[in-house]
This record gives structure tokens, C-alpha cells and sequence, in this order.
């Protein structure tokens, strides 16, 4: 609270019991979760198209950080702005990996303002990273395979940025 | 689970993402609901807003002019507002423990992470019908109430405090949705 300390509670009109019945043909129930579910589901195959024009963009903007590293900052956002939007994508498609990779980039800019020679082989390894996630069409966990990738990325990042 | 028939309800998507907005409203069609406008970022949302008398708004974060946060402030406290009180769901990546009470702060009533489910959309606005929040103006702050749970005979300390020093994590620790749920209640 600020300088006022008095709390006012207002209670709004309740508009939305009045147009929501219960039960009933139509009402959501698990068969339609199910069906929402399967929507989602079939929607994956679009989710390739999109992400492959996705992995482009973000592959663009590591090349503009690259080539103009004294507007790194913004630039920085460029590739986070698209790694934020695979990170919420990715699973929402079934492409789980693709979440955790989009989140570890995000977590890898945040913050940055300037780029290193090492900040930028880790934005590309992630970037490589992805991209055989699609191209092996890893979806979910990726299964052993895709723990694979997770820990030799892992690796390769602690090892090229002294925390291994 | 309680069943609730969606259709007569107004939905109004906001995500600067074309996929997200269809996505969304695909979800939201095979939940029944038949009335659902979308807009790409939260300057075109509130003009939506003088028209389409949304009963629920579904909104990213991320978007250029007006982000999903400036939204919902625009939303709550704008002079021209055409509902101040109307639900706001915030579906967001961005799950870091200051982000989620950045949202909050700002007057959405649910915040569910991104990757998207049926189940968890749904349950955020089962929440929404089954408990209707008051307002509250307090200083700088007006929105729906954040102590959401009225629960007498809890005898715990300051729920929402205790959250946010809980595990000595940092403002940016990534929050389940669980915990998201918990620094809502």
C-alpha cells in the first residue's frame, strides 16, 4: 500500500453464473477435455511448419547478435523474444524438449547485456540443438535419445563456460 | 469435476502469436464455447473491449505495443475502461516467482504456464465461475482481491509471505503450477 491505507472491497456483479448452466448436453465433461485434448494433438503436424520458421528467425537473430555485437542488448532480446515463444509452444505440441531447451536459453540471455565469444557458442549450441530435435522429430521426452542430447548439451555448456 | 456449459460465455484471446490464438480458440470450440474473438496485442484487445462484452480474457505476456501486463492495468484502472472487472487469465512462459506476482500485482485473476493443456485452461476458468472474487482498492492497487481463500479456521502465518521467502529461492526461480496456484490463493 502507498501512502493510503484504506482498502475498499467492492463486490462486482457476478454476470458470469448467470450464463453458465451445469451438466447438460454441451457442458465439458472428460470426453470433452479428451476431445480438446486430441485437438491439440492434431495440431502438432502445423506445429512443425511453424517452429521450422521459427528455428529460422531465431538462427537470423544469432547472426545479426553475431555480426553487431555493440547492440547486443537488443539484439539479445531478439533471440530470447523467439526462444521464449518455442519454450511455450514446444510442449504445449508435444515437443517437451523443445520447452526445456527454449526455458535453458531464456535463463542463459536473461540478464545479459553484452555477448562473449563463449556466450555465443552456447546460443548456438542451443540453437543446433533444437534444430535436431525437429529435424529427428523428437517428440515428448525424446525418449533415451533425447536424454542423450540433454546431458551432452549440458556437458558441452559447463565444459566451454568453466562450470564443468 | 464439476461440468459447466461454456457457450454462452464471451472469450477474448490476446496473444501477439498467430498459433497461440488459434490454438487457444480451438481448445476453447472443443470446450464447448462458441463465442471467441481473438486480438495480436493488448492495444487491439482493448479496443476489442468497447465492442465484444467479454465475460473472460485469455492473454499472453510478451507483446509489442501494449504487453499482456500494461494490458490488464489498462483494463483495471484505464478511465475509458469498458469492464474493470472483468476476469483475466494471464497464459504466459514466463513462470520466474517475481513474474507471477508481477501478474498478480498487476489484477489478472489466474496465471497458467505456457506449454498449454485442455485440463489446466479448464480448470483456470472453473475457477473463475466457481469463485467470484471482490475488488479491492488499496493505494495502487486495484484489482481482484488477492487473499482469494477464505478460510477460518487456518492458523497458518501470512500465506503469500511465506511463499515468497519459501526454499530460499530466488525471485527468478521457476514456479510450478502448483505454486503459482499458491501465491494466488
Amino acid at each position: 500500500m502507498s501512502d493510503d491505507d484504506t482498502v475498499n472491497v467492492i463486490k462486482p456483479p457476478d454476470t458470469l453464473s448467470a450464463k453458465v448452466s451445469k451438466g447438460g448436453p454441451g457442458a465439458v465433461d472428460l470426453a470433452a477435455i479428451e476431445r480438446a485434448e486430441s485437438v491439440i494433438a492434431s495440431m502438432a503436424d502445423s506445429y512443425l511448419d511453424w517452429v521450422e520458421e521459427d528455428l529460422v528467425k531465431i538462427s537470423k537473430a544469432q547472426a545479426e547478435l553475431k555480426a553487431n555485437r555493440d547492440n547486443a542488448a537488443a539484439l539479445l532480446d531478439k533471440v530470447f523474444q523467439v526462444a521464449h515463444d518455442m519454450k511455450g509452444q514446444g510442449g504445449s505440441f508435444g515437443y517437451d524438449l523443445m520447452t526445456i531447451l527454449g526455458n535453458d536459453l531464456c535463463r542463459f540471455i536473461e540478464g545479459k547485456e553484452t555477448v562473449s565469444d563463449v556466450d555465443l557458442e552456447v546460443i548456438d549450441l542451443y540453437i543446433g540443438t533444437m534444430q535436431i530435435v525437429i529435424s529427428k522429430r523428437m517428440s515428448g521426452d525424446g525418449g533415451a535419445e533425447g536424454n542423450k542430447v540433454l546431458t551432452g548439451l549440458a556437458a558441452v555448456v559447463a565444459k566451454i563456460t568453466g562450470k564443468g | 469435476m464439476v461440468d459447466y456449459n461454456l457457450e454462452r460465455l464471451n472469450f477474448l484471446i490476446v496473444d501477439d502469436n498467430k498459433h497461440m490464438r488459434a490454438l487457444v480458440t480451438s481448445i476453447l470450440h472443443a470446450l464447448g464455447a462458441k463465442n471467441c474473438i481473438d486480438a495480436g496485442d493488448g492495444a487491439d484487445a482493448f479496443k476489442e473491449l468497447r465492442h465484444f462484452p467479454a465475460d473472460i480474457i485469455i492473454c499472453d505476456w510478451n507483446m509489442d505495443p501494449l504487453d499482456g501486463l500494461d494490458f490488464t492495468r489498462l483494463v483495471r484502472t484505464g478511465n475509458d475502461s469498458p469492464n474493470p472487472f472483468v476476469p483475466i487469465i494471464m497464459l504466459t512462459g514466463h513462470t520466474e516467482m517475481n513474474r507471477v506476482v508481477e501478474a498478480r500485482d498487476a489484477g489478472v485473476h489466474e496465471f497458467l504456464a505456457k506449454p498449454i493443456s485442455a485440463k489446466g485452461l479448464y480448470s483456470r476458468i472453473r475457477s473463475i465461475i466457481e469463485r467470484p472474487r471482490p475488488f479491492v482498492r488499496a493505494g495502487m492497487y486495484f484489482g481482484p482481491d488477492r487473499r482469494r481463500r477464505d478460510n477460518p479456521s487456518y492458523m497458518g502465518g501470512e500465506r503469500r509471505k511465506a511463499n515468497l521467502q519459501a526454499d530460499g529461492g530466488g525471485a527468478d526461480r521457476e514456479l510450478s503450477q502448483a505454486e503459482v496456484e499458491a501465491l494466488f490463493s
